[in-house]
């Protein structure tokens, strides 16, 4: 009977289901690890690698929203990164930012167009593009050297650009609390974020509402592509370095995320929150496992099993809840 | 010259004449030697196995993002248990393993209910993951005995100076497109891809029909990677990483349409022949390794776009 | 009226999807202060013909003209723009969204804070709200319950709804009474009328003759993508109009035959 007055609030908020999960997570590897995971010094390396995660999972689920996928914000990822690496130095920290996140913004341009101009299915067109910008992004550090050296990495812009911690935990988190607000408050809040999820829900009828659907989507494949940049840039800027396969990957971890966090991928129901605990969730159990000792490899084996399970819980939690 | 132009392979053929005439056009002495060609035929041949696999799955309107995985984790098994139960049983075991990861992501897809994406792109890392597990990473070898074995020369050697795997390739390809095309099955397939409703409304078993599709394609996938290992049989943790890439853009460039029920098995075998004709072809000019990456995106999203457009026209809804 | 210019006019519209003629040179007025009754089988090209005019469909060749002045460019947010409002079959509600989104989707009223706009909520659940009471939805359903609860009904309650409170100039109805109760029913063609007494142009779009000659002053009949018969329901009655549909149908067959 308790349960059952859960349902409409699960209705509501598929993300419950992932929170829950975060918690339990959080409480069994604090309880196993002997101190060794739940300890400050780890958790902000978690919340850091979240951070970047996080924001690129943000992207995608806007992307999600309007009905489309994006999977080449691994490659944007990449991209970002090295644009800020080259021009950081050469040029000026803010404004190599600046024009990582107009890298990401024309690669999302590029994705958006192509879709919406043409009517093609997202999934391949933004594999295309991944593999082309991935492409580049090999080709360009064979022949150059992508690097800020510590000692150049002074000054506020570095410091604020994932270079410095606040209060012992790296700036990238401080961006992502504050890009997660924005969106939010967007997301729910204005006509835009109401048209985006229009757009997901029945592309035909929000189209017949005099809804320009092309456009929203091509709105959020540039969001998808700035926010992925944004976000390779906080990277570069603290490890200060990167090569030609930095992102890799990282694209279906994001998309992972996205479906962790209870955003259903024929679009129109999203959660940014639940997406970013998806991030949190899948950057801790990388740490937990990197903590006890366990081979790496063994993440990529749950992460597969957990996409899996994910979606399925999803599916048979939202079942649930509407049924009476 | 009409039922031609409506053929699905169309565009795939269009592509062949046009790539083969730019390699001639820009690079006659290094494209037409024969050890570019053998080269590049053979492993079109190995990637035709993973695009005709791609291709079925994509013709019942889903898609296998796992079959790169599946191929390392098949070749992997191959070569690992070959000392412990010889070549022929290693195959037999191998294939199994790609069967079961076909079955369980037909599993999950038709009776969970989930987007094939998600399901596969699971599949992909699990795949991987335990090729990682399995190996530790360290690298296997074939004994003498091993390489002596009929079976081996059987999927590995030549036949009359033609490659196993060309011979291989022709003689399933046919077996799949009579599957397709004249059988009661084939017909099931491409009508569960183009209205799964109307299969339904018709007692097609539409849920055994994905099931079955999803197992062709990961054994397809798989029987490609033993071919390759037969041949050269040495593994790497990273046998078969972005294939799935290339089996997607094969099949799209040879015409499969990802709205289901329409598609080329020979297209896809000769996108397959593009993509890998690219790849030999870049490296002849001495570009960077990495351009190829970048090239089989650009033909993916030209291809896509290309076939979009002769469909509609043709008057097909997509 | 044949005096007045015409609120809207086509003119030789032809519309193809890709090799299927959906369209064939159909010309046709509509006035102010008209009710008009659209009548066709399945696959008439009734809807096809609204969704032109309400921009969701680009004719092929031919010319739509609103007001006066030659539509160039479709798109439904200029129908919506120009006073076209129209209750669809299929489409319409986003099931995602909750009843006060849906409502003013496309035209959310908005509140700026510092020049951002944001959706005034209180505006958006208010009317949305009293428009579900008028129409006798469920008590217990709410504005920002999501659509998806909603019966067939509701669903369209809501939709006209919506429409009779953005009424403009034209309100175009494709098979408004699907899925509703005879009362709801009743409410509906009530609601037709009224808007055509107040001067609204109504297209009421049906494949019932009967039911809308009682409705209508005017009946237009389409039949394979053609328009075969226009006449005012004074001039002929629905049995008549009736043996029209039949004789087209019949028509057309002949001709495949061929």
């Amino acid at each position: 009977m308790a349960l059952a007055a859960l349902k409409p609030l699960v209705r509501r908020h598929a993300e419950i289901g992932i929170f829950l999960i975060a918690a339990l997570l959080v409480l069994w590897f604090s309880a196993s690890s002997d101190g060794r995971w739940a300890n400050f010094y780890n958790l902000a390396s978690v919340l850091q690698v979240t951070a970047t995660l996080g924001l690129m999972s943000l992207g995608v689920a806007l992307v999600i929203g309007t009905g489309e996928i994006d999977i080449s914000v691994g490659s944007t990822f990449g991209m970002g990164a090295l644009v800020y690496l080259w021009l950081a130095l050469r040029v000026d920290p803010a404004l190599a930012m600046l024009a990582a996140v107009a890298v990401g913004a024309a690669i999302g341009a590029f994705n958006g167009l192509l879709i919406t101009r043409t009517g093609t299915p997202s999934l391949i067109i933004t594999l295309g593009s991944l593999m082309i910008f991935r492409g580049i992004a090999i080709a360009l550090t064979e022949g150059f050297s992508f690097s800020i050296p510590y000692g150049d990495r002074s000054g506020a812009t570095y410091w604020a650009l994932g270079g410095g911690d606040l209060l012992g935990i790296n700036t990238a988190l401080v961006w992502l609390v504050v890009i997660l607000v924005v969106l939010t408050v967007t997301l729910k809040m204005t006509p835009f974020g109401n048209r985006l999820l229009a757009v997901g829900g029945s592309a035909s009828s929000a189209h017949s509402r005099g809804v320009r659907v092309d456009r929203i989507k091509l709105a959020a494949f540039v969001l998808s592509g700035v926010l992925a940049a944004f976000s390779g840039t906080l990277e570069a800027g603290k490890l200060g370095f990167a090569d030609g396969s930095m992102g890799r990957l990282m694209e279906l971890q994001a998309i992972a995320s996205c479906v962790l966090g209870g955003c259903l991928l024929a679009g129109g129901r999203i959660s940014l929150i639940g997406a970013l605990v998806g991030a949190f969730v899948l950057s801790s159990i990388q740490s937990y496992l990197v903590v006890m000792g366990v081979k790496p490899q063994w993440f990529m084996l749950l992460l597969g099993i957990i996409v899996v399970a994910a979606a399925y819980g999803d599916r048979r939690l939202r079942n649930w809840s509407v049924t009476r | 010259m009409n039922t031609l132009a409506r053929s699905q392979s169309f565009g795939a053929l269009i592509g062949v004449a046009v790539m083969l005439a730019v390699f001639t056009a820009i690079d006659f002495s290094g494209w037409w030697t024969r050890a570019t060609i053998a080269n590049v035929i053979h492993f079109a041949a190995i990637l035709g196995f993973l695009a005709m696999g791609q291709a079925l799955v994509i013709m019942t309107r889903e898609i296998d993002l796992s079959v790169g995985s599946v191929y390392g984790l098949t070749g992997v098994a191959f070569i690992t248990l070959t000392p412990d139960l010889g070549v022929t049983g290693a195959v037999i075991v191998a294939l199994l393993i790609a069967l079961a990861v076909g079955f369980l992501q037909g599993i999950a897809v038709v009776k969970g209910q989930l987007p094939s994406m998600i399901v596969t792109l699971g599949g992909l890392f699990t795949a991987r993951g335990i090729i990682y597990v399995w190996t530790g990473g360290s690298v296997h070898n074939f004994s003498e005995d091993a390489r002596a074995d009929w079976m081996t020369r059987l999927l590995g050697g030549e036949l009359f100076g033609i490659e196993a795997a060309i011979l291989w390739l022709l003689v399933i390809g046919v077996v799949l497109n009579l599957m397709l095309w004249a059988t009661p099955f084939g017909n099931r397939l491409l009508a569960t891809g183009g209205s799964e409703d109307s299969a339904e409304s018709r007692g097609v078993l539409t849920d055994r029909v994905k099931i079955i599709t999803f197992m062709l394609c990961s054994v397809l996938a798989g029987f490609a990677g033993i071919l390759t290992l037969a041949d050269r049989p040495q593994t790497h943790v990273t046998l078969g990483e972005l294939l799935e890439l290339e089996a997607i853009a094969a099949a799209v460039i040879g015409g499969c349409l990802l709205t289901g029920g329409r598609g080329s098995l020979i297209g896809a075998v000769l996108g397959g022949f593009i993509v890998t004709s690219f790849r030999y072809e870049l490296i002849a000019l001495g570009a960077p390794s990495s351009w190829f990456i970048t090239f089989v995106g650009i033909v993916l999203i030209v291809a896509v776009i290309f076939n979009q457009k002769l469909a509609r026209r043709l008057g097909h809804s997509v | 009226m044949p005096d007045k210019t015409p609120l809207i006019q086509v003119k030789n519209l032809d519309l193809y999807f890709g090799a299927f003629h959906a369209l064939k040179n159909v010309s046709v007025d509509f006035h102010s202060g008209e009710l008009v009754g659209l009548v066709g089988d399945n696959g008439a090209g009734k809807t096809t013909l609204i969704r032109v005019l309400c921009g969701i469909h680009k004719p092929t060749s031919g010319e739509v003209w609103f007001d006066g002045r030659q539509v160039k460019e479709f798109h439904p947010k200029l129908a919506i723009d120009n006073g076209i409002e129209t209750i669809q079959q299929s489409v319409g509600l986003c099931d995602n969204l909750s009843i006060a989104r849906n409502f003013y989707l496309g035209r959310e009223p908005v509140r700026r804070i510092m020049g951002i706009p944001f959706l005034d909520m209180g505006k958006m659940r208010d009317l949305s709200t009293k428009v579900i009471r008028e129409f006798g939805l469920r008590d217990n359903v709410s504005a920002d319950d999501e659509v998806e609860r909603l019966s067939g009904g509701e669903r369209q309650s809501v939709k006209i709804g919506r429409a009779v409170e953005f009424k403009n100039r034209v309100v175009i109805m494709d098979e408004p009474t699907n899925h509703l109760s005879v009362r709801e029913r009743e409410h509906v063609n009530e609601l037709a009328l009224q808007l055509k007494e107040q001067g609204l142009l109504v297209i009421y779009i049906t494949h019932d003759i009967f039911q809308v000659h009682k409705l209508a002053n005017r009946i237009v009949i389409m039949e394979n993508g053609e328009k075969i018969e226009d006449a005012l329901t004074s001039s002929m009655t629905a049995d008549q109009l009736e043996e029209v549909i039949r004789q087209g149908g019949r028509k057309v067959e002949k001709r495949e035959a061929v």
